[in-house]
């Protein structure tokens, strides 16, 4: 028997994610938007990054000291560094920053930025303009997004439980 | 749609061929193309072999939980009840914007923070059912639950770690 034509067939079947393997050393860190970084002043207390990430409902905030990029600072540092150890929010944030963070740059492929990300275990990757000067930030859950839009069909056609069946068959 | 057994032409997501009544509903599933298509339809959410969950009871103060976030390293906790059933979710999130700057929050209880009723996978559910969950709800931990209890909780970044593999070569 012939092989059933399947909907979308034609394609050859890696062809998807040869494509996004493609996609990944042509794309730069650009297409895919990177948030407008959040970014305070070292000398900036960490009750007023705790407002600034509130308000910008982000977990991730850019430290510069003359508009350079010279930390980071994240919910998980809030806790762990401030909340967790009974230090007060009125201290400046390059006491409790990560320091020097690695970054990415707007025009570097995505591969590299997935790359640096991975190998670090970060969620979020600063993204710097040539001169050092914070332009965005990038976040696993953006990546994670871009890679699932090359598979919509077996991702976005899930239904919102696969385990749930309609009682009666539709029109009975 | 072409019916694969008589090649009669059916108007697109017809449930039989008109001709020889064939059905034809399952030609509209997805079909995964690739490996990592494969991967994401047929590997279970195992796959990205959970950590094991940090649970916390709803009555502990919030000074317990970030001890236990701190020492286990974890962005979350799961919250059960005296049975171990889940009951809800506190993250290093509720921490940043509901929790810092209150007066003696460590007092304060879980059960006044947390997320109740987190959204779950089962472990038997397929990768593409967890990712597109994380995906439309924005959540980077979700718990893995098994009969109600928790048995673990994925992260994004074990998501993203296990889609690289197949294309960063």
């Amino acid at each position: 028997m012939d092989q059933p034509v399947l909907p979308g067939g034609g394609r050859p079947p890696d062809a998807v994610a040869r494509e996004l393997s493609r996609n990944l050393r042509v794309d730069s860190v650009s297409r895919l938007g990177p948030t407008p970084a959040l970014t305070l002043d070292a000398d900036a207390l960490v009750r007023a990054a705790v407002e600034t990430m509130r308000a910008g409902r982000s977990g991730c905030l850019l430290v510069t000291s003359g508009g350079r990029l010279v930390g980071l600072f994240t919910e998980r540092d809030l806790l762990t560094r401030v909340l967790a150890v009974g230090r007060s929010l009125d201290i400046p944030l390059r006491e409790v920053m990560t320091p020097s963070p690695t970054t990415a740059e707007w025009h570097e492929p995505l591969r590299i930025a997935i790359r640096r990300m991975q190998e670090g275990g970060y969620r979020h990757l600063p993204i710097v303009d040539s001169t050092g000067r914070p332009v965005g930030v990038l976040s696993a859950r953006q990546v994670v997004h871009y890679i699932v839009e090359h598979f919509p069909a077996v991702v976005f056609n899930q239904p919102p439980d696969p385990r749930q069946f309609p009682e009666a068959p539709e029109g009975a | 749609m072409r019916c694969p057994a008589c090649d009669h032409v059916n108007p697109p997501g017809a449930d039989e061929c008109e001709r020889c009544q064939m059905p034809l509903s399952t030609l509209d599933l997805p079909q995964p193309q690739g490996p990592v298509e494969t991967s994401l339809m047929t590997d279970t959410v195992m796959v990205l072999q959970p950590r094991p969950p940090v649970t916390i009871a709803a009555d502990a103060p919030l000074g317990a939980a970030m001890q236990a976030m701190v020492q286990h390293k974890v962005g979350a906790l799961l919250v059960t009840d005296p049975q171990g059933v889940l009951i809800g979710i506190l993250t290093e999130r509720d921490f940043l914007l509901r929790i810092a700057g209150t007066a003696d929050y460590e007092r304060h209880l879980v059960r006044d923070y947390m997320t109740p009723q987190p959204e779950t996978v089962q472990s038997s559910d397929i990768l593409a059912v967890a990712l597109a969950r994380m995906d439309a709800g924005g959540y980077r931990h979700l718990p893995v639950v098994h009969n109600g209890q928790p048995v673990g909780v994925i992260s994004i970044r074990d998501v993203l770690r296990h889609l690289t593999r197949f294309c960063m070569e």
